[in-house]
């Protein structure tokens, strides 16, 4: 294949590589920052603002989150909402999927429609607020989970996945008198697991970063999430730990355990991730 | 008709399943569409709200807020897709040329910040770009220059915009190109070589083409989110930066839950969507005439 290696080629790929190589380190140095700042003594910290050579390696503006009531509030907060919202999602997101994918439902592709719509018809924020108070869901955490339950483009994106499962197989099984109910769980969303895992990771990444919705539905401060709090340490300048001058170690600190999760399943899920892009853009 | 009955008893169960995510849709996403006829009436501004026709948006018109708005809109939105849109392309055109065990590492590497909330980004960003003690400004003390206050600075904050979007988000695209880029015929490539073509010439003539549905269909995404944009501007925005960074949602969320004037609100938020409903219909008339394809 290789016919020549000529000048113009070596030029070409160590322009494209010096192209490549700049944009990964606009993207890894700040992040390298982030965290060796977070792990630097407060003198060090107070000193360079950032640093980026680690001198000296200091867990105590990680002692002071976790020993901080508010953080450690706000940080199970995130997590309760997490866990529960991405559950109820993905039961809601799932059951939908596979009635919508299975050709016998009746009214199939006027649901289908529907949920199309609704993908370029939207009310904005104010009608969702009004239908979120007048169901008294106001500064509670039904507000996280409920109204943000289903992201149509995941709902689909399953839909899709289903309808290239064998129909042979979930006939058969319900030839063999599995109910609807049976047939999904035990046949297909064992051979599911690519977009079961894909669409899962998506919805907990998105409930643990939301910010928007816990400002405008949540009012109580004991019930804000960690990203709030993140915010108005570092745009507000108000910290939870109030003795403490906010130095740039403990802002990083809150910063990255409010990446924490998604730093520590980034490399185990980034594949999850690019299946669940592919076979959405294969199929989309 | 044994055969029928035995169906329609399966299609209720089917039909059970389906329920729940229905009832979802019906409360959250069509029952809300009801309260846009808000935007017709002075709702949230007296205790009996009425109908007052085309009222609310006389004043929308009218007013100077609106128009800094919607033209801040206008301009970030064009900023986005001339400057964020075709990156990963070229991104994955780039990587494309790279070995795999490098190019997976590349991967690895761009498409972290995309699963970053806009408050870690943001917040990432306002702490590098500190004008006491962040990296950018250290840099440019080291050339003499003064520091620069970028994220209250109306002359800069629209580029931290813009370069906040593309940093979280490059990556993201540049996967889906990635991918779209992997399905191309390698016979193609091997067949333009025997013709001579060089690297560039193959890029132009052979993976441009072949990926030119994703092209089009990521083009319409960004098109359909442009105007909808907000959590990155709520996060980011201050009151020094509110003139260049204001846009049509930030605007209807303060009118709206801090001032109250939800029929006004909502008037901001229908005519957002009208506009955008707009942009996605002729962005898809473009991409049929120029792209040759359909996506809608």
């Amino acid at each position: 294949m290789k016919l020549r290696e000529s000048r113009s080629r070596k030029v070409f790929k160590a322009v494209n590589m010096i192209f490549i190589l700049t944009v990964c380190a606009m993207i890894a140095v700040p992040l390298w920052m982030v965290v060796i700042t977070s792990l630097s003594p407060d003198k060090l910290a107070a000193e360079k603002g950032f640093v980026l050579i680690p001198e000296a390696i200091d867990f105590s503006s990680y002692i002071r989150v976790f020993k901080s009531h508010g953080y450690m509030r706000a940080f199970l907060n995130s997590l309760g909402i997490t866990v529960t919202a991405t559950a109820f999602s993905m039961a809601l997101t799932t059951t939908m999927a596979y009635a919508l994918s299975q050709e016998r439902l009746m009214f199939r592709s006027f649901l289908m429609n529907a949920v199309l719509i609704t993908m370029f018809l939207d009310g904005g924020i104010i009608p969702l607020y009004m239908v979120v108070r007048d169901m008294k869901m106001i500064d509670s955490y039904g507000a996280l989970i409920f109204p943000v339950a289903v992201g149509t483009y995941n709902l689909i994106l399953m839909r899709n996945y289903f309808r290239t499962l064998p129909e042979s197989l979930i006939e058969s099984a319900r030839l063999d008198g599995c109910s609807e109910l049976k047939t999904l769980i035990r046949i297909v969303l064992p051979i599911s697991v690519p977009i079961l895992a894909a669409v899962t990771l998506f919805y907990a990444v998105g409930h643990w970063n939301r910010y928007f919705e816990v400002v405008m539905f949540i009012n109580k401060g004991e019930k804000y999430t960690l990203q709030v709090l993140l915010r108005q340490l570092i745009f507000q300048g108000e910290s939870e730990v109030t003795t403490q001058v906010a130095v740039n170690n403990f802002k990083m600190a809150v910063m990255v355990v409010a990446m924490l999760p998604v730093l520590v399943l980034y490399p185990f899920i980034q594949k999850y991730f690019i299946s669940g892009i592919m076979l959405g853009s294969v199929k989309g | 008709m044994k055969l029928f009955l035995k169906k329609f008893c399966r299609q209720k169960y089917i039909f059970l399943l389906v329920v729940p995510g229905v009832v979802w849709f019906a409360v959250f996403k069509f029952f809300p569409l009801w309260y846009i006829s808000k935007a017709f009436t002075d709702y949230g501004t007296t205790a009996n709200p009425s109908f007052t026709g085309l009222d609310n948006f006389r004043r929308l018109v009218l007013s100077p807020n609106f128009l800094r708005a919607f033209k801040n809109t206008m301009i970030l939105s064009f900023y986005n897709i001339v400057i964020y849109f075709p990156l990963p392309i070229l991104l994955a055109l780039s990587m494309n040329e790279l070995g795999k065990k490098m190019k997976k590492v590349v991967q690895f590497t761009v498409y972290i910040p995309y699963f970053f909330s806009w408050v870690v980004v943001g917040g990432i960003f306002t702490l590098m770009l500190s004008p006491s003690d962040g990296i950018v400004n250290q840099i440019l003390q080291v050339f003499g220059k003064e520091p620069v206050y970028f994220m209250a600075d109306s002359r800069y904050f629209r580029g931290v915009l813009v370069g906040s979007q593309v940093w979280k988000e490059v990556g993201y695209g540049t996967v889906i190109y990635i991918a779209a880029i992997s399905t191309v015929d390698t016979q193609l490539y091997e067949a333009a070589a025997v013709d001579g073509a060089g690297y560039i010439a193959r890029m132009w003539h052979i993976t441009l083409p072949c990926i030119r549905s994703t092209v089009a269909t990521v083009l319409l995404l960004t098109v359909s989110r442009v105007l909808q944009m907000f959590e990155q501007i709520f996060v980011m925005m201050n009151d020094s930066v509110k003139n260049v960074a204001d846009v049509l949602k930030t605007y209807s969320y303060f009118e709206g839950m801090q001032r109250g004037d939800i029929g006004y609100a909502t008037a901001i938020g229908l005519f957002t969507s009208a506009v955008s409903l707009i942009l996605i219909i002729s962005c898809n008339i473009f991409s049929k005439k120029v792209l040759k394809e359909d996506i809608l």
